[in-house]
């Protein structure tokens, strides 16, 4: 019974790379729009997707859950976001940052960066700057957006509109590409964000996951469910023989043995598939006592 | 296990670099397309303008050659008798007309018969400029059909208006915001302005709200009252979604977008992306402004 369960966890984490490429591509699912530099806004925009996606992606499915936020808290007419913060909650406690490992399209941008053949370092020692992220979602996402409006209650989307890469890449690039009135209209603000956007691609060649790690606000909610969600991931303190393998195999920097739960881990399974012992699988809902 | 991943994570790699050799391959497509776009129109635009240097040439071939007696009658001219419109000859006739005493009649011959050679290629030129113009107006409405020709909508009160609208005058800039929009509300004082300013000009502000379409009763309350807390006192419409009009509106995808049409319906010049708030943005849209109703002027 164990031994099939691990089995399966094995097999997950190995497919891991194919089911990060069909999320990209089905919550950005419009490519012919990618072409043509116009953005879908059918129903289906008034939904979240789960990871970091740009809304003006000219493919995209969904609306980016971090930048509804934004929008909804900055807006004149809502005070809180209520329908997104639910929908924080919900994924949250039922997948945890799984979302960041198998769904985000900005997590699989950063994994394919890293198998770019170089000189790799490890982030271990630059653990503190782990907490930007969260001082990035209070400020950037919550904060600013809330109380900088202007004199009638409208705010910026701050993290959007100052930060995030994915903006540039999946948004601000293919539009201009497309479209001279957009190309035209480029200053300051998109060269400061192009240059965040190159700074965050040679990172992610050297360090595995940078943005994850250290800036993104999303992955910093998620986090926070971590250790409640409803998927988990499981040591068998029977079978484990404390070799160590699975600490060293983490690139997020985490001591699976000690704390599997960790709000740093992103379940990507890197530990499971290292494990000589088969000592670890994800959980649902299972039995933590077992 | 080992070869499998790395085929794995190298396949994913190629579909990812397909996927964006695809991307560059097309828009470089229709970069070169539009790039042989103006090269065709302006291979055409230099045809003439090399046509019109020569007229010129002769012209002043004509001057250098009776340059001493052309120098005698330029210093008499009187430049505030100079009618821009009128044709030159007309111009120098009459100078020569009214200072005839001053010249010897071998002089006055020379510089008659000269005249009557440059009226011809004045006539020559107006043409050629003419036709420049024509094709100039007619490469800012490429899209032969504009969305601007059969229009139709109502203000916020439900008054009905048409195309009539564009044609009473020279200039119309039509900006399209929507109420979420901060930078579409922060440039809306400045818009009150600029109608104040370009009213006396022969110009008008109107404002399309992408929110107030098929007179959506609570988006056009919504809008009216920030339209009302930014002292906005120009005309907002609501259009159709499924008119022409609206169908272009729908097609901009960065807001606030501010476009000028002419007086016939058409759009005039590339639209304008972001809030003229901004200084430089202010500038260009006023010097378009001004490009038009100019324009107008000379077609009339």
């Amino acid at each position: 019974m164990d031994k099939e369960k691990n089995l399966l966890s094995k097999k997950i984490a190995g497919i891991r790379g194919w089911i990060q490429a069909g999320a990209t591509l089905l919550t950005n699912i419009h490519i012919p729009n990618l072409f043509k530099a116009t953005i879908y806004q059918g129903n289906a925009k008034t939904v979240c997707v789960p990871g970091l996606n740009c809304y003006s992606c000219p493919a995209a499915t969904g609306a980016c859950p971090i930048g509804a936020f934004q929008a909804v808290v900055g807006s004149s007419s809502f005070k809180f976001s209520y329908y997104i913060t639910g929908f924080f909650i919900l994924l949250g406690v039922t997948l945890g940052r799984f979302i960041c490992g198998f769904l985000c399209p900005f997590g699989w941008f950063q994994d394919l960066l890293h198998k770019i053949p170089g000189k790799k370092i490890s982030t271990a020692r630059l653990k503190p700057l782990r907490y930007l992220k969260y001082i990035i979602l209070i400020i950037f996402v919550i904060l600013l957006p809330m109380f900088v409006t202007n004199s009638i209650g409208m705010g910026d989307p701050f993290f959007c509109k100052y930060i995030c890469p994915q903006g540039v890449l999946e948004g601000a690039i293919p539009l201009s590409l497309g479209n001279a009135a957009i190309r035209s209209a480029l200053g300051t603000l998109f060269s400061f964000k192009c240059v965040i956007l190159i700074a965050v691609v040679v990172l992610s060649v050297i360090f595995y996951r940078p943005f994850c790690k250290w800036i993104c606000p999303l992955g910093a909610i998620y986090s926070l469910f971590n250790k409640v969600s409803f998927l988990s991931i499981k040591v068998e303190n029977s079978k484990c023989i404390g070799c160590g393998q699975c600490s060293t195999a983490c690139k997020m920097d985490v001591d699976v043995c000690k704390t599997p739960d960790h709000p740093e881990c992103i379940r990507c399974g890197a530990c499971i598939k290292a494990c000589p012992k088969d000592a670890i699988h994800y959980e649902f809902m299972g039995n933590h006592s077992s | 296990m080992k070869t499998k991943r790395t085929f794995i994570s190298i396949f994913t790699l190629c579909v990812a670099l397909l996927l964006t050799a695809c991307n560059g391959n097309k828009t470089s497509d229709t970069e070169t397309s539009q790039n042989t776009q103006t090269e065709s129109s302006t291979d055409s635009s230099d045809d003439s303008n090399t046509k019109l240097d020569d007229l010129y040439q002769q012209e002043n071939q004509l001057f250098a050659d009776h340059k001493d007696v052309w120098d005698k009658a330029f210093g008499m001219m009187n430049k505030s008798a100079a009618d821009p419109n009128g044709n030159y000859a007309d111009y120098l006739a009459d100078t020569v007309e009214s200072n005839k005493d001053s010249f010897t009649d071998d002089e006055l011959k020379i510089l008659t018969d000269d005249i009557e050679t440059i009226r011809k290629i004045e006539e020559q030129i107006a043409e050629l400029e003419k036709k420049n113009a024509a094709s100039d107006s007619q490469k800012n409405t490429s899209d032969d059909a504009s969305p601007f020709k059969n229009f139709s909508g109502k203000d916020y009160d439900g008054n009905s208006v048409d195309e009539s609208l564009f044609s009473k005058n020279a200039v119309t800039v039509v900006n399209f915001w929507f109420t979420g929009c901060k930078p579409c509300v922060a440039e809306l004082s400045k818009l009150n302005e600029l109608n104040d300013a370009i009213k006396a000009m022969g110009g008008e502000v109107i404002g399309i709200n992408t929110e107030t379409f098929d007179e959506n009763k609570s988006a056009i309350k919504e809008a009216a009252s920030i339209l009302e807390s930014q002292g906005v006192k120009y005309r907002n419409l609501s259009i159709d979604s499924t008119s022409d009009a609206g169908k272009y509106a729908s097609g901009i995808m960065a807001f606030p977008t501010t476009i000028l049409v002419d007086r016939n319906g058409n759009i005039v010049g590339d639209p304008m992306l972001g809030g003229i708030d901004n200084q430089d943005n202010y500038d260009t849209l006023m010097k378009q402004i001004q490009s038009v109703i100019d324009a107008d002027n000379t077609n009339k």
